[in-house]
């Protein structure tokens, strides 16, 4: 390995990795207000085979970012969820900090668009998107 | 140029393709666009923007090296690994197998990027102050004083880990405004240090005063005639 000779990184040598505590994966419930229903309906059209990605990414000024994607399918460890018709995908991984989550859409010129009502989150940030 | 030792230095390897994006995601400086062989500064911060480290991070080609301190890494770790998800990152604690030094005084140099060989990689951090990172089989000379280096600080108003830098203070106060990016969008505790900059409400900043000058509950590092104190802005 090119780092051994400048500093020892370790993967010559036996340091383990850092254990990450994985959590549990949850039956994830959820439920989307009849505005979002609405909305989602705009954009989905009649094709129902298309499905709402729910799942959350680092970063954002709270630490985790909501990422919702309207999807064919996905490569992630998903469970699915059929919700007022509509199906909806959550990453295995991020199912614990979504759980009990309502999908809201707020109508106003400006910070409008589907919000996430989270029972989890401690505290989010001004814009809704970021929360830990 | 005068080494000490750097016993708190903790070094993680991190490894996989998202790695930089993570950094980039929970601390304040750009990260995205360092390139290898370039070394870079960043804070990871609280919510309420205060902070939780200072880490210098090498770009090592196949690797990020990222340097922080031993004493702040296991509240470090917890504020990352959560992070992860379903991202491609893994970290290594390779702390006890290396060591630490800092060398300042420095005349020339290319800050931003750092120097490897023969077991020893020197990264030059900002004027006048580097870092060196060995294996443990390098033998280095040390004939420097902590005091002497604290005095150098205090001259050239650097601010150290657990004298400035701590978890009372957010990066604007201790000097560190290089290293909160103004336009790099979101990161954890990037809502404070925005409101603060654009109301140009810093509230306290660093300053070099000579000793006497203001009360000693704001002196963060003691020197023998000046000081480096923490105190509210006029």
């Amino acid at each position: 390995m090119v780092c051994a000779i400048i500093m020892d990184c370790g993967t010559c040598e036996t340091a383990g990795p850092v254990q990450v505590m994985t959590p549990e994966v949850v039956d994830v419930n959820l439920s989307i207000s009849s505005k979002a229903q609405e909305m989602l309906s705009d954009a989905f059209g009649d094709d129902r085979s298309m499905a709402l990605l729910v799942g959350v990414l680092s970063g954002g000024c709270s630490g985790y970012m909501y990422d919702l994607q309207i999807v064919e399918e996905t490569d992630q460890s998903c469970q699915e969820i059929k919700v007022d018709g509509f199906r909806v995908l959550v990453p295995n991984s991020s199912s614990h900090l979504l759980d009990g989550i309502e999908i809201d859409y707020v109508d106003r010129l400006m910070g409008g668009g589907f919000k996430i009502n989270n029972p989890n989150a401690e505290s989010s940030c001004g814009c809704g998107e970021s929360f830990s | 140029m005068p080494r000490v030792a750097y016993n708190d230095a903790a070094l993680t390897i991190w490894t996989g393709g998202d790695s930089l994006k993570l950094i980039e995601g929970l601390s304040t400086n750009k990260m995205t666009d360092l390139a290898k062989g370039e070394v870079r500064q960043t804070i990871f911060t609280t919510t309420s923007a205060k902070i939780i480290d200072i880490a210098t991070v090498y770009h090592m080609g196949d690797f990020l090296a990222v340097q922080t301190h031993k004493s702040c890494l296991e509240q470090l770790l917890s504020q990352v690994l959560p992070k992860i998800l379903d991202q491609d990152v893994n970290i290594r604690d390779v702390t006890d197998m290396n060591s630490f030094l800092i060398e300042y005084q420095l005349e020339y140099e290319n800050v931003g990027h750092f120097t490897s060989n023969s077991g020893t990689t020197q990264a030059f951090i900002a004027h006048g102050l580097s870092f060196i990172v060995s294996t443990l089989d390098v033998v280095h000379q040390i004939d420097g004083s902590v005091e002497e280096f604290n005095e150098w600080r205090i001259q050239n108003l650097i601010p150290w880990i657990h004298h400035e830098i701590s978890s009372k203070n957010h990066p604007l106060a201790v000097g560190l405004s290089n290293f909160v990016h103004p336009d790099k969008g979101c990161y954890v505790g990037q809502e404070v240090l925005a409101r603060m900059i654009s109301r140009k409400r810093q509230g306290k900043r660093l300053t070099r005063v000579v000793n006497g000058e203001v009360d000693e509950k704001f002196i963060s590092t003691q020197g023998k005639t000046h000081s480096l104190a923490i105190v509210r802005q006029n």
